[in-house]
Parts: structure tokens; C-alpha cells; sequence
């Protein structure tokens, strides 16, 4: 049985805390060494509760890719505060919101942004480093396994964000299992590009902190070989991406003459990448091993890992659950289907949130009994391997089958030449739904529409392919499907192909054959 | 080289939706929000369709605020021009 503060993650964090853990700014240098990351979090906890914020309060804390916001939201933490971390770009815009909908009694930013609503809805505004509070062993405030830790906004590209409830037992069986998966020793150091609001980022700065290593940010990834000469020269030993930033790594940096002496991990989850990308990921850093994860906001952080061991014989799995976590995946009936078959991959365990903020009905629909219904379509495998086939809602309806986006997209990213697409569904006179694709292409690549077409499984009734310069991606580099229509007025010249498909010109009676 | 500018301005405002008149010789990513990692991947496309050029990786490093933009973009036009009247 645990004492209450050990319950407390950010007071467990601390304590875990040894002679190399550090949070670094790639950019300046600004460096908190180990002695001083515990009195930064204390001394927050401090400013916060001198601010009158009580155990339960929430927080804004406005995230940055410098060290002090980390330690502002887990000083919230360790003061038995709710810390809602949220970008502090978008503080300005959606901040109001985001104080109303959580009753928010305080925000933090570092350079004192100064929101305008925030007087408007009675917020106390603290801004920069807390003064020293002149006790370095400030007690932390007992928490029990169930209290709130933090409101997590979800990262998906699904219409307006949720406020995830995370507590503090959530955030230690995550943790710790993740640190499992990943076989993290007493000796890692992170370079970090995700904000710690998006709970990859959150879940990487837990994980390396809690085995006593460093965290190194660095905002500068708009000029990608500032980030890969920071591994280099700061000795990181993990890198963690979503797709887009392992596609800018292959397109638009110098990684292949970069050397990453130190770096013995890349870390990717955030959505699919394709398997292409991955094998060249591997080639041209053969010493890192390259770890696919799959998870949710809504389960903490991370759900499953592949092995990179297994990376070869299971290209395009997002690997085996979390030991700590548990797997079913159900049918339209409710029940377990067979392996290999494909249904809504369910997931239960320690990690698995108590649901969304003041929202009871989406509640009740996504966690049903200890069970998270993730809303991802799924298959597992004779060996336990999860594969996600496609997402709830996200499939085109063509002469009454059904093709998720995920699967004809896993097709066609593996044509040579692609490096993105994207499929979306429109209206169709005979078959209902069609497919039209957006395709990114190597430059070189000059007859990949025709390759493209040539590779579409049988059963597709394609609308159109165009050749785009880029996907429509939010902050998190999630795809945006709703703003692909637009993308068709944006076609690279010369390369938009409308043509009907001969298919689609063809009776419906013959459609259905296909 | 107002010239360029200019020009430069349109493809900013192509890709960000930027006030034309707010991009200066001065202006920094962090001075316009959505200029970030994918940003620079649609400010890159969009000064390659203005200008009729490509940029290599490096040249993505150096683009580290408009000054910098200018200077690449001129030097690619010269090179241009050069090519052409050697022929």
C-alpha cells in the first residue's frame, strides 16, 4: 500500500530524481540541474498556494518548448493541483474557453502573456520563475490514487477537443509501463520537440525524468538539423516524433550526414507512418531502434509498443499492449471477435482515464464498464500483434462495402514514391461514396499517379487523385480530413488529375463486380 | 530587391495569410505563429511556385527569417540569369 504522497506522481517523480537529471534548452543552453529541478517544483507548488490556489484548483499552465512550463505543471502537481497544460500559442485564442470549461482559478505563463479574459473570468495570473520559497524540502500535498493530476486536451483531428480527467495512479502505471516497453535505463536523455499539453510529450518528459535522466527541448525544429546536431552535441539517447516530423527528417533535413553517435531510440506514435519511411528511418540510423507506439489521450498516454526487434516481421503492427494493459477487440454484437478478425479495439487497465470533463454522455459511450472503447478499428494477430485497420467513421461506403481509410491508404503510401496521401469520401451517383486521393509525392516522382491508380485494390471505385505539396496537419501533425476538400483549388500545376476513373463511368450493376 | 521582396510578401501571404505589409526584411519565424516545421514545408512550396525555383536542404536551414530569404532568392534569380545569357 502506498502512502498518500507517494500517490502524489510529481512528489514520486521527485524522489526519483538522481545526480543526472537536468532539463535543458537546446536554443540557449538554460540548464536546471538535478539539485535544482526539485526546489523549481517546490517553489511552484509554493507560488501557487501563496496565490490562494487550493488542493483540486485547476491550473492553465501555458506550455512552451523551454524547460520552466514543465516545471510549472509539475509543481502544480506536486501541490495537489489540477494542472490543465495548453499551448501557450493558442492561449490567446482559445484560452477563455478553456478557463470557463474548467473553472480554472489561476494561469501560468512564462513571459506573462497576459490574456485579456483572464481578469474577465477572475483569474489570478503568475507569470516567470517562482521566488525561492526558502524551504528545500517543501512537503507534497498527499493525493490519493484517484484524485485529478491533470486535464488533458485529446489530440485527435475530430472536431472540438475534450478534456480528458487524468489522475495521478493514471499517469504512474503509464509511466512505468511505457519505461518497460521502451527498456529505459538510469541514463537517458530525450530531446524533446512536442509540447508537454500533447500527452506525448507529457508522457516522454515523465518517462526519462522518472528514471533519473534529462529532458533537452528545443523549439527549433522549423530548421530540423539544429535539432539533430542538439542530439549530437547534448548526447541524447531518445527522439520522439510524429509522422510529419520523421517525413521531415527524410525530406527536408541533412539526417543522413548528421551523425547521432548517442541516440539509441527513436520514439513514433501520434498516427500511422508509413512502413517505407520506417525502413528508411532504419537504414540511415541502423543503430537506433525504432519503437512504433500506438495510444490515446483517453488511456493516459501510450496503449501499445512494437518491439523494434519485431519491426521486420511485423511492418505496420502497432504492436502488443502495455503490460499493464489489457485488450479485446469487439464486434458491431459486443463480443470478442476471433484473431485476425477486425472489430473496435477496446482497452482497460490502471492507465485508462475515468473519462472526459463534464461530458457524461460521451462518457458513458466511450468507457463502458473499466473497458475505453478507443474508436479504432482493429485486428489481433496468433502472436497478440494489434494492427489498426481503420477508424470509426472513417471508411467510404462504395456499393455497400466497406474500406477504411486506413487500409487504402497503407496501399497506396507503399507505392514508390509516395511520402503521404490521404483518402476521403465523396458523393458518388451510382456506387454512393467514391474515393478521392491526395497524394505527396517525391519530386523525381513524375508518373506516381498513374502508379497510384494501378495500385488501388480492386474494390475501389476511385473519384479522383490530386498531387499536393503537403496534407493539411494540426500542431500535432494529425491529419485534418475535413480541410482536404479544400486542397483540390491547391493542387500542384499540372499534376491535378480529375479525370473521372473509367470506372466510375461504368453501370452501377458492373461497379458491384469490381 | 524590393522587388523581391514584394514578391516574397505574396508567397508569405500565400502560405500564412499574412498582411502583406506586416512581413519585413526584419521578420522572424517566431514572429508569425503558423511558421513553424510544417510551416516552413508551406512557405517552402509556396516561394518555389512564385519564384520558379527550387531550394536544396540547406538552403531550408539558412531561411531563418526574410533577410535571409531575400538573400537566397537573389542569388538563385542571378544564377538563373546567368545560365540564361551564356547561352
Amino acid at each position: 500500500m502506498k502512502r498518500p504522497a507517494q500517490w502524489n506522481f510529481a512528489a514520486s517523480l521527485v524522489e526519483r530524481l538522481g545526480h543526472g537529471s537536468e532539463l535543458l534548452d537546446a536554443p540557449s543552453g538554460e540548464r536546471f540541474a538535478a539539485a535544482e529541478l526539485s526546489t523549481a517544483i517546490a517553489d511552484f507548488a509554493a507560488t501557487f498556494a501563496a496565490a490562494g490556489l487550493r488542493h483540486g484548483d485547476r491550473v492553465l499552465i501555458g506550455c512552451n518548448l523551454r524547460p520552466l512550463s514543465s516545471l510549472a505543471y509539475l509543481g502544480a502537481m506536486f501541490g495537489g493541483l489540477v494542472a490543465v497544460p495548453v499551448n501557450e500559442n493558442t492561449l490567446a485564442g482559445s484560452g477563455e474557453a478553456l478557463a470557463r470549461k474548467t473553472r480554472a482559478r489561476a494561469v501560468w505563463t512564462e513571459r506573462g502573456i497576459r490574456p485579456d479574459w483572464a481578469a474577465r473570468c477572475g483569474l489570478s495570473e503568475l507569470e516567470g520563475r517562482p521566488p525561492r520559497a526558502g524551504c528545500d524540502n517543501a512537503a507534497p500535498a498527499a493525493c490519493s490514487e484517484h484524485d485529478l493530476a491533470a486535464l488533458m486536451a485529446t489530440s485527435g483531428s475530430s472536431a472540438a477537443p475534450r478534456l480528458v480527467k487524468v489522475s495521478h495512479g493514471n499517469l504512474i502505471a503509464n509511466t512505468e509501463a511505457i519505461i518497460r516497453s521502451q527498456r529505459l535505463g538510469r541514463d537517458e536523455r530525450a530531446l524533446l520537440i512536442l509540447p508537454v499539453s500533447y500527452c506525448f510529450g507529457a508522457s516522454v518528459l515523465h518517462t526519462h525524468l522518472w528514471q533519473g535522466g534529462a529532458v533537452v527541448f528545443d523549439s527549433r525544429f522549423t530548421f530540423p538539423d539544429k535539432v539533430l546536431r542538439a542530439i549530437a552535441h547534448y548526447g541524447c539517447t531518445s527522439f520522439a516524433g510524429v509522422p510529419t516530423a520523421y517525413q521531415i527528417l527524410l525530406r527536408r533535413s541533412n539526417i543522413r550526414s548528421i551523425p547521432l553517435p548517442s541516440l539509441r531510440r527513436f520514439l513514433q506514435a501520434g498516427g500511422a507512418l508509413g512502413v517505407a519511411s520506417i525502413r528508411q528511418m532504419r537504414a540511415i540510423v541502423p543503430h537506433a531502434g525504432f519503437f512504433v507506439m500506438y495510444g490515446q489521450t483517453e488511456a493516459t498516454a501510450r496503449i501499445s509498443c512494437l518491439p523494434p526487434e519485431r519491426l521486420a516481421d511485423k511492418a505496420g503492427s502497432v504492436g502488443v499492449p502495455l503490460d499493464n494493459v489489457m485488450v479485446r477487440i469487439v464486434g458491431a454484437d459486443g463480443e470478442d471477435v476471433p484473431a485476425g478478425e477486425s472489430g473496435e479495439l477496446c482497452v482497460a487497465g490502471k492507465s485508462i482515464s475515468a473519462g472526459y470533463l463534464d461530458e457524461p454522455e460521451e462518457t458513458r459511450r466511450r468507457f463502458r464498464g473499466g473497458w475505453l472503447a478507443t474508436g479504432d478499428i482493429a485486428s489481433r494477430d496468433a502472436d497478440g500483434y494489434l494492427w489498426i485497420t481503420g477508424r470509426e467513421g472513417e471508411f467510404l461506403k462504395m456499393c455497400g462495402i466497406r474500406v477504411g481509410f486506413a487500409e487504402i491508404e497503407a496501399s497506396v503510401a507503399a507505392v514508390p514514391g509516395v511520402l503521404e496521401c490521404a483518402a476521403l469520401a465523396v458523393p458518388h451517383a451510382e456506387a454512393g461514396e467514391a474515393l478521392a486521393l491526395f497524394v505527396v509525392a517525391a519530386a523525381e516522382a513524375d508518373d506516381v499517379i498513374a502508379a497510384v491508380r494501378r495500385g488501388l485494390p480492386a474494390k475501389c471505385i476511385c473519384d479522383s487523385i490530386t498531387r499536393v505539396a503537403q496534407l493539411p496537419r494540426n500542431a500535432h501533425g494529425k491529419l485534418i480530413r475535413s480541410q482536404l476538400p479544400r486542397l483540390a483549388r491547391h493542387a500542384l500545376p499540372g499534376d491535378e488529375i480529375r479525370a473521372r476513373a473509367s470506372e466510375s463511368s461504368r453501370p452501377a450493376e458492373e461497379i458491384s463486380r469490381t | 530587391m524590393q522587388h523581391v521582396l514584394a514578391r516574397v510578401q505574396r508567397a508569405f501571404s500565400a502560405a500564412f495569410d499574412t498582411d502583406p505589409g506586416s512581413i519585413t526584411i526584419n521578420t522572424v519565424p517566431g514572429d508569425i505563429r503558423a511558421w513553424d516545421s510544417m510551416g516552413h514545408v508551406t512557405l517552402a512550396s509556396s516561394l518555389e511556385q512564385e519564384f520558379a525555383v527550387t531550394f536544396d536542404v540547406d538552403e531550408l536551414m539558412e531561411m531563418e527569417n526574410v533577410r535571409e530569404i531575400v538573400r537566397i532568392v537573389q542569388a538563385k534569380l542571378a544564377r538563373f540569369d546567368q545560365a540564361v545569357a551564356c547561352r
